[in-house]
């Protein structure tokens, strides 16, 4: 297995709990579908997968590691191989695309002659081809979020992380963004994506993990399940 | 950390401090007085010490003959002056080489003939110690020889000048490390504003699997930068005032002892960038340590 969760719990330091006894199993090439309404746990359930903040009981065991005990350079392993893309993009805004996306191999030190030869490649997987010099802010949201998800695989990662990639996405958008991240899947990269769209979740007919107020109350393939 | 990764880190330092010129400007600025301050204090006492040094070295021991001793008897003392422990070299000098000194001194060319065609000085001896720690013991000695009726020897002057040289020194620590502290707080003032302001590219990196050092690296180079830009300038003010005070010294006080600049830049130089590059290494990395949870 991938990715495996034993009674994970989260509660804030306000007392709120996000997620009360998450158990669940998550092969190597899947793709998975979190949902549930606002405030269900999808979010910070993404957050405790790619180690953004640790759960306050259970365990998560990525690859066979459990994340709440890695040490510093296994953590730095742990995430290079992980890809996490935002509703909101998270772009520097005063960034080309080259920069944006070369950013993420810059940040593991890899050689300048990688970066030049990787940058144009992604971008081209991603349907950015050609337009590596142009500035995010001139781009479309769909756009922005492809250079999002070319930032986020450019470093080959095993799972990519989604949290609510198409919040801000007009459908069609949405759907060619869908379609990239099959494609991605479909190369071997595990996928989990936390989304409210049901017409998505619908017409991908993808394995869906339900959540409702922090437990995980269905798991099966197909569409929405609410 | 890869080498070749400081062709990132380096132009990001940059345009932090450019992208942040006023803080930058006012750290700089802050560094530099306060660093120029500190070697000015530094400076200070390196000269005082010095001159302490000199005058502890220069004291003699006058001891005043009698104006009834005849000269045989004179040349007693001065063999039993000799004979004392601890003394290097003994020295007459006769009043009338007492009062040309004093007209000399006070430029006054018919001193005796002022005071009545009669010279009022004794003659003397000018007695020097082979170590001034003796100076006391050997100044009481001489006092118990028949002939001489008085001695002296600038008591309590060098304990003065000491004294006044530890106080100095401990004025002088306070107030550089209450410069240093200054110039720390505001060199972690400017970093901490560029870890804000690049929040979310430190996220980023945390994400893709970037290094604690390759995150922390651009912003302790921005401190040290910082530190070692604000020394240069407290460096060039220092040197450039140094050498007015030096040639106003040798012109106008002729009795102090100025070190020279020749023998003091390197020193000045060490000292100055030295605490600059430390005082941007230690405001770096408080604000980076605190700010960033990586």
């Amino acid at each position: 297995m991938l990715i495996q969760t034993f009674n994970v719990g989260k509660i804030y330091k306000n007392g709120i709990a996000a997620l009360t006894d998450i158990n669940l199993n998550i092969d190597y090439g899947e793709f998975v579908f979190l949902t549930g309404a606002s405030g269900a746990g999808k979010s910070t359930l993404i957050r405790l997968l790619f180690r953004e903040e640790p759960p306050t009981a259970g365990q998560i065991m990525i690859g066979g590691r459990s994340v709440t005990r890695l040490t510093v350079p296994e953590m730095v392993r742990l995430r290079r191989n992980t890809g996490v893309v935002f509703q909101d993009f998270r772009l520097m805004e005063k960034g080309t695309v080259f920069d944006n996306v070369s950013f993420a191999l810059k940040a593991v030190e890899r050689p300048w002659a990688e970066i030049r030869r990787r940058v144009p490649e992604v971008l081209e997987r991603v349907g950015l081809g050609g337009r590596e010099h142009e500035h995010v802010m001139n781009l479309s949201g769909g756009e922005q979020q492809r250079v999002a998800v070319a930032r986020a695989i450019i470093n080959n990662p095993l799972i990519l992380f989604a949290d609510e990639p198409t919040g801000d996405l007009d459908p069609k958008t949405s759907g060619e963004l869908m379609e990239l991240f099959q494609e991605i899947n479909s190369e071997g990269t595990t996928i989990v994506m936390a989304t409210h769209d049901q017409n998505i979740v619908d017409r991908m007919q993808k394995r869906v993990l339900t959540l409702k107020s922090g437990y995980l109350i269905g798991d099966a393939v197909g569409g929405w399940q609410l | 950390m890869k080498l070749s990764s400081f062709r990132y880190i380096a132009p990001q330092c940059f345009k932090s401090m450019c992208h942040n010129g006023w803080m930058t400007a006012a750290a700089i600025i802050t560094i530099t007085i306060s660093l120029f301050l500190c070697a000015f204090f530094w400076l200070l006492l390196l000269n005082v010490n010095a001159n302490a040094t000199d005058v502890e070295e220069d004291v003699r021991i006058l001891a005043y003959v009698d104006f009834d001793v005849v000269p045989a008897e004179r040349n007693e003392i001065e063999q039993t002056l000799g004979w004392i422990p601890g003394v290097e070299n003994v020295l007459f000098v006769p009043k009338e080489q007492g009062i040309n000194t004093l007209e000399e001194r006070y430029g006054d060319q018919d001193l005796v003939e002022s005071l009545g065609g009669v010279n009022p000085l004794p003659d003397m001896f000018s007695i020097t110690a082979a170590d001034t720690k003796q100076v006391s013991s050997i100044a009481e000695e001489v006092s118990r020889i028949e002939g001489i009726y008085e001695v002296r020897y600038g008591e309590g002057t060098v304990e003065k000048l000491l004294s006044l040289t530890d106080s100095l020194r401990k004025f002088g620590i306070v107030i550089m490390a209450l410069l240093a502290l200054c110039a720390v707080v505001l060199i972690a003032m400017a970093i901490r504003l560029t870890v804000q302001t690049r929040k979310k590219e430190i996220m980023v990196m945390k994400w893709v699997g970037a290094t604690d050092a390759f995150i922390r690296w651009p912003f302790i180079m921005e401190g040290m930068i910082l530190g070692l830009v604000g020394a240069g300038l407290a460096l060039g003010l220092l040197l450039l005032l140094y050498s007015r005070v030096e040639i106003y010294a040798s012109i106008n006080l002729g009795f102090l002892n100025v070190l020279p600049l020749a023998e003091i830049w390197l020193s000045a130089t060490g000292f100055t960038l030295g605490a600059g590059f430390l005082l941007g290494l230690i405001g770096s990395l408080f604000p980076v340590a605190r700010f960033l949870d990586v």
